[in-house]
């Protein structure tokens, strides 16, 4: 590999969205080379300073209620909102809201009921799912906001009946972030959150009933990816927004460290 | 599926993407208000093409693309040929063999100042940097949402990420002093 050809993938080296093959190459390269490596290290800088939440923009609080009253109304409920519809008095869009989000969490429990009947593991991917969103939309992600292992880890005991590996990948862009009580498959489960970018993993996990070790599952639900495995006496679940291989690192490495 | 059964499965895919939807928007289109303007109109469009939209599918990208055809059409054919980067630059090799500047990044670099360095690139390459450094699409999921080919992608985000250093480092900053 030449500069030239270094430059054209560096990009693409950084964001692991290399092959393998090409990954080996690539780094062959930087290991001899100066300038590519004065490259590499500009492009880390530049991405350090992007990686801050605070430069996105936040959504103005108006513009939820705004969407949502310019939606159309569904014909069903026409009859019994177009009376009022015109005289709507500030104070119902909270309200509005809040009926909203019992309707949606009031979903999340039909699909439950829903899939029943199906596989057990696609019931509990979708409770899982299901569990993950709840998280995000509840502003209930975390009972113990932290970012160190020693702090989440000692904070589940007591709490509960067993005492769920706790790893931090930092260092490998998976931010441990909290970790919280939350309930799953009929039990109390540890959930862990990490952060990858913007986007929350949840990573479930309760004692096994079996001691059998089992490769990871995937299931993918309305944009949401779900990974299963078992290991070493837990089961473990992971949950996020985040694309399928990013999952698959994350999990990969959860796998190496429990 | 009934009317209000589609809404509420509307409202339970799509609501929690407003913050991806609205900071794409705002750095689309520079302005909270053309920004909200753009959010509502999207989700109106998104509403229309919701039975197009299939179990299975990633709704984020197939949302995010929505949003960002309304930008760009908002934006106009006029606006854009102006901001557009010219093709005959798109078509060269990347130009960074050109010895980086042996400079560090500011430290201080605010907020505001990454901010500013962002709104500066053309609007080509502005998407590609929000949607990856901001939003943490992946390639095939920039190029879903963008409507151009992975190569593209990852040639611009290079050269983004070029002006980027550029507009952000320590000699600049002080050459414009």
């Amino acid at each position: 590999m030449n500069c030239q050809e270094c430059h054209d993938y560096i990009d693409a080296y950084i964001d692991n969205e290399l092959d393998i093959a090409s990954t080996i190459v690539v780094k062959q390269h930087l290991r001899d080379c100066l300038d590519c490596q004065q490259l590499l290290e500009s492009r880390k800088a530049v991405g350090a300073l992007l990686d801050n939440p605070q430069i996105r923009f936040a959504v103005p609080d108006s513009l939820l209620g705004r969407v949502q009253s310019a939606l159309p109304v569904p014909r069903s409920a026409v009859r019994q909102r177009s009376g009022s519809r015109l005289v709507i008095p500030w104070f119902t869009i909270p309200l509005a809201l809040a009926a909203t989000i019992a309707v949606m969490l009031g979903l999340v429990f039909l699909n439950q009921e829903g899939v029943i009947n199906r596989s057990q593991g696609n019931a509990l991917a979708q409770e899982a799912i299901s569990s993950h969103v709840r998280s995000l939309l509840a502003t209930h992600l975390f009972d113990v906001p932290s970012t160190d292992q020693h702090t989440v880890k000692p904070w589940f005991d007591g709490k509960l009946k067993f005492s769920p590996p706790v790893h931090d990948f930092a260092e490998r862009g998976f931010r441990l972030t909290g970790g919280r009580l939350d309930y799953l498959n009929g039990r109390e489960v540890a959930a862990l959150v990490y952060q990858r970018r913007l986007h929350i993993i949840n990573l479930f996990i309760w004692p096994s009933e079996s001691s059998r070790n089992t490769a990871a599952e995937s299931f993918s639900k309305d944009g949401y990816n779900a990974l299963h495995w078992a290991h070493e006496g837990f089961e473990f679940w992971a949950v996020s927004d985040v694309n399928a291989e990013d999952l698959r690192a994350f999990v990969d490495l959860e796998m190496q460290q429990s | 599926m009934n009317d209000e059964q589609t809404r509420t499965r509307f409202e339970t895919l799509l609501l929690p993407l407003m913050k991806d939807a609205y900071n794409l928007t705002r750095w689309l289109m520079k302005n909270q208000e053309d920004a909200e303007d753009m959010v509502q109109e999207s989700y109106l469009r998104a509403y229309r093409f919701f039975g197009t939209f299939h179990e299975g599918t990633n709704c984020r990208a197939w949302f995010l693309r929505i949003v960002r055809n309304t930008c760009y059409t908002a934006l106009g054919d006029h606006d854009l040929k102006q901001k557009q980067v010219p093709l005959d630059a798109e078509a060269d090799e990347i130009e960074d063999t050109s010895p980086l500047p042996s400079v560090s990044l500011s430290k201080k670099a605010t907020v505001e100042s990454v901010r500013e360095a962002i709104a500066a690139l053309p609007v080509d390459f502005r998407e590609v940097v929000v949607l990856r450094e901001l939003e943490g699409l992946s390639y095939k999921e920039i190029s879903e949402v963008s409507g151009i080919p992975l190569g593209t992608v990852m040639s611009r985000l290079a050269r983004a990420r070029h002006q980027l250093y550029l507009l952000l480092s320590d000699r600049k900053q002080h050459d414009q002093l």
